[in-house]
């Protein structure tokens, strides 16, 4: 893990290379799910590996931004990127409500109640057909157009665009979460995960800690289903597949909840492997649901835990 | 403040007419007592006498059903834990606990941060101000593991100290943020004679440098040695208050302790 | 409108909040006692409903064959299930409890949709077409079995935890974790016994439920979000709780199918759930187990 941060950077120089190299659609493709996933469980790791919830209303987030990207865009003219915002706010709200509302009886009722809220949403999707067009979704999104202020407007279409501004939003929200997960706000929630009335004897407010690594990964969630969406030119119903909250699941279980690399690196290996295993769909989340439960019989704390436990024999050796 | 609360300048906390029901059973009833700046004071009582409970009310880790009381004249009835103990008021628990992932110098300023580092914003960007407040922090705690002997251990994970040694742990972790008033809830339960001593020694200083101090024990020894003032529970009830030596020669503490010692699970 | 098109949807109503209480109340079972909660609980009831769909499609069962065939599997793969999985969980590790049941869930779900695709199936019975008329209203027999059933397992579940001693021993564990294990009671036993009961409680409502609509393998995922919300509308762990929220948001949700959108009826649940977090977080008759 030590080698992480050097091996990250080369992976990036090589990433914000291929533009310039390579024509391939399909690699591009494969980037920017790369891109998308490595957001979703690096969100998610944030409240569960790091705020100890067990959230699985990340595929509800994924989606409202979409539809709420969408909706902006299409039905009131925004432009995408304030729409991209806004919705990853409206996101936001949702998780709040979610959370403190459940909160407030335990930790229990909050996993139960998240995950109620994603069915909720695959049900509003479908049926309140005058807001979201129903089960056969928008198709057909407007290729959006992006203005910065002195550059040229940048009209994004095919992959490699979106690989680019996919890759760009990736490498930000990842700093964003690394500087949290990594200064004096993340290991508070580490330590209100570890012993939550230790943390409270110590003047420490788990609630309002847990209400902002909920409403932050909301939000950054929430808008990479929105950019995600414009990629796919359509949403419907399927953004709330549950297919993306079971991926973030692996990814995050595998990798090592509380581990920034080791989540990151789960969720390229998870984005990559689709294309290795190339047989039906159902099959390969039958395979998933194997590799989960694995999991949490044989290493609780996913790869990096399987690190840490070799720091620890170190230190109880010492000791002797 | 109003109302009743502390009468004399010198008294640093009051506790009323505590109260805490379990399905219609007193647990702690009426209990009222008052801590003089400065002192150690025991609360002792046998086995399910409610010491616990009593400790849990007044740092807002349970909800009390009746009952107020202060710190520094000011009111802390109702509040959450975690008020309680940026108020001034920190506590340690009976089955040890420390943060076990991490390390001895992260678990103790986790207690200091409350009261040392700024807002979340300055934690986010990391600026000279939080630099100033971590060292400052890292500084003290190092300082009070070099008091109990652990300072080599700064950079271990928790989860590899002894128990005795992660009661140290926990006692240094609740006097990072300075507080006024600390609650240690049995401090030397199944902790080994020399470990003992070392608490002890540990309590003394921090007393000595103005720590105010109730401690829960078992230990009548310990006790004895220790504290300036003892407090009994029986049944919820507070039956004595005095100097060691008049509350060992009270009849009716014997009787509470004796009363029990016929039961199975006796002191 | 007109009265009888409204007792015509309370009949529907009773009979839906019925058979949610069956799975619901399993759901509850299973969390008073191993302070689990069962994400593969509603693929349980789905399998159940598949399994009843191929004994009388395939293997030529009755009605009554299949109900009891279904139920009984159900009940051993309840036992399995504790054995195998279950049983290595910790008390504290209420987390990973949800990740194994929901990667149970997903192998059972799209293992399902992989041999038998999502094409909804009808199942038929020889009671398929015959209908009981109650005054004003008529009801199919099918759906007047499936309260028999359900009442059947109430009426069971109600003796088995308040005249049996292992019943017994399942309501102290879940109302006193600690005090029961001080008096001698092997919380394997209890635990197993709960999970068993819980599965059988799906089954039997799958088995119910088969022959009054189309079963498929989706079916028992989007049963899970009334069944979760009607949990924590009864009070966390309270069996008795779970059954009466689960009649009565059936039959409102019956009642507003007459007059509302569907996406008004299916976010009733919800809806509800919210709002009795809310005002009163541990459930409208409290959390901890009374049966």
């Amino acid at each position: 893990m030590r080698r992480a941060p050097a091996l990250a950077t080369l992976a990036l120089a090589i990433a914000a290379a291929l533009p310039f190299l390579i024509g391939d659609a399909y690699i591009y493709t494969l980037g920017l799910t790369i891109c998308v996933f490595a957001v979703l469980a690096s969100g998610l790791n944030l409240v569960y590996g790091f705020a100890g919830l067990l959230s699985l209303a990340q595929v509800a987030f994924f989606g409202i931004g979409g539809y709420g990207t969408a909706i902006l865009v299409v039905d009131h003219g925004w432009s995408m990127g304030p729409a991209v915002l806004v919705a990853g706010v409206l996101a936001t709200v949702a998780g709040l409500v979610v959370a403190y509302a459940s909160l407030r009886l335990s930790r229990h009722a909050f996993a139960i109640v998240s995950l109620v809220f994603s069915l909720l949403c695959v049900i509003v999707a479908r049926d309140w057909v005058s807001l979201t067009r129903g089960p056969m979704g928008m198709p057909g999104l407007p290729s959006p157009t992006i203005a910065l202020p002195g550059l040229p407007p940048w009209q994004l279409s095919g992959p490699r665009d979106f690989y680019i501004l996919l890759l760009v939003y990736a490498v930000a929200v990842l700093l964003l979460l690394y500087r949290v997960m990594r200064c004096r706000i993340g290991r508070t929630l580490l330590a209100i995960r570890q012993n939550e009335p230790l943390a409270q004897s110590m003047g420490q407010n788990p609630l309002a800690y847990r209400l902002f690594s909920i409403g932050l990964s909301a939000w950054v969630t929430g808008m990479a289903g929105g950019i995600f969406v414009f990629h796919l030119t359509i949403v419907d119903p399927s953004i709330f597949d549950f297919y993306y909250l079971e991926t973030m699941l692996i990814m995050v279980v595998v990798g090592g909840p509380g581990s920034f690399w080791g989540v990151l690196g789960a969720a390229v290996f998870f984005s990559a492997i689709p294309d290795l295993l190339r047989f039906s769909a159902d099959l390969r989340l039958v395979l998933y649901g194997l590799v989960l439960i694995a999991a949490v019989l044989a290493m609780p704390g996913g790869v990096a835990g399987l690190l840490r436990r070799r720091r620890l024999r170190r230190w109880r050796e010492a000791r002797r | 403040m109003s109302g009743g609360g502390p009468s004399n300048k010198d008294t640093l906390f009051a506790a009323q007419g505590l109260g805490k029901r379990y399905h219609g059973v007193d647990a702690v009833a009426d209990v009222g007592f008052e801590i003089e700046r400065g002192s150690i004071v025991a609360l002792i009582g046998p086995n399910g006498s409610g010491k616990s409970t009593t400790v849990d009310c007044l740092t807002g880790f349970q909800r009390a059903d009746a009952g107020r009381w202060w710190l520094g004249g000011r009111e802390l009835t109702g509040l959450s834990a975690s008020r309680h103990a940026r108020a001034g008021l920190t506590r340690t628990f009976q089955n040890v606990r420390a943060f076990d992932e991490m390390s001895l110098l992260e678990n103790l300023c986790l207690g200091a941060q409350q009261r040392d580092a700024g807002s979340w914003w300055q934690a986010f960007t990391g600026g000279p101000a939080e630099r100033r407040a971590q060292a400052k922090m890292e500084a003290r705690a190092l300082e009070l593991l070099e008091m109990v002997g652990l300072d080599h251990y700064a950079e271990a994970p928790a989860e590899i100290l002894s128990y005795g040694q992660r009661k140290l742990v926990a006692i240094a972790a609740s006097i990072m943020a300075r507080p006024d008033l600390i609650m240690l809830d049995e401090p030397v339960a199944g902790v080994n004679p020399t470990m003992i001593n070392r608490i002890e020694a540990m309590i003394r200083a921090l007393n000595a440098d103005g720590v105010t101090l109730l401690i829960v024990e078992h230990n009548m020894e310990f006790i004895m040695r220790i504290a300036d003032r003892v407090l009994v529970l029986a049944s919820g009830r507070l039956i004595a208050d005095g100097t060691p030596d008049e509350v060992r020669r009270n009849p009716e503490v014997l009787d509470a302790y004796l009363g029990r010692s016929r039961a199975p699970h006796a002191v | 409108m007109n009265v009888d098109f409204v007792l015509q949807l309370l009949l529907n109503g009773l009979i839906l909040g019925l058979i949610y209480a069956l799975v619901a109340m399993g759901l509850s079972l299973i969390f008073g006692v191993l302070e689990i909660v069962n994400f593969a609980h509603g693929e349980f009831y789905m399998l159940a409903a598949m399994g009843c769909y191929f004994l009388t499609a395939g293997a030529g069962f009755g009605y009554w064959g299949a109900v009891v065939a279904v139920t009984a599997v159900s009940v051993c793969v309840g036992f399995v299930l504790y054995e195998v999985l279950l049983r290595r969980l910790g008390g504290r590790d209420f987390e990973r409890s949800i990740l194994l049941t929901l990667g149970l869930s997903m192998v059972l779900q799209n293992g399902a949709l992989y041999l038998w695709t999502a094409t909804p199936r009808m199942t038929t019975t020889q009671y398929t077409y015959e209908s009981v008329v109650l005054g004003p209203v008529q009801a199919p027999l099918v759906r007047i079995l499936a309260v028999v059933l359900a009442v059947i397992s109430f009426v069971s579940l109600y003796l088995v935890l308040h005249h049996t001693r292992v019943g017994k021993a399942m309501r102290g564990v879940a109302q006193n974790r600690d005090a029961a294990l001080m008096v001698g009671i092997d919380p394997r036993v209890v635990s197993r016994l709960a999970v068993a009961v819980g599965v059988g409680l799906s089954g039997v409502a799958g088995a119910a439920l088969a022959p009054v609509y189309s079963v498929h393998p989706l079916m028992g995922f989007a049963f899970l979000f009334k069944a979760f919300a009607i949990v924590i509308i009864g009070g966390l762990g309270n069996v008795a709780g779970a059954a009466i929220a689960a009649v009565a948001l059936g039959i409102l949700e019956s009642l507003a199918s007459g007059f509302f959108s569907l996406v008004v009826v299916d976010g009733l649940a919800f809806v509800l759930m919210i709002l009795v977090l809310l005002v009163r977080p541990h459930g409208l008759f409290g959390g901890g187990v009374r049966v």
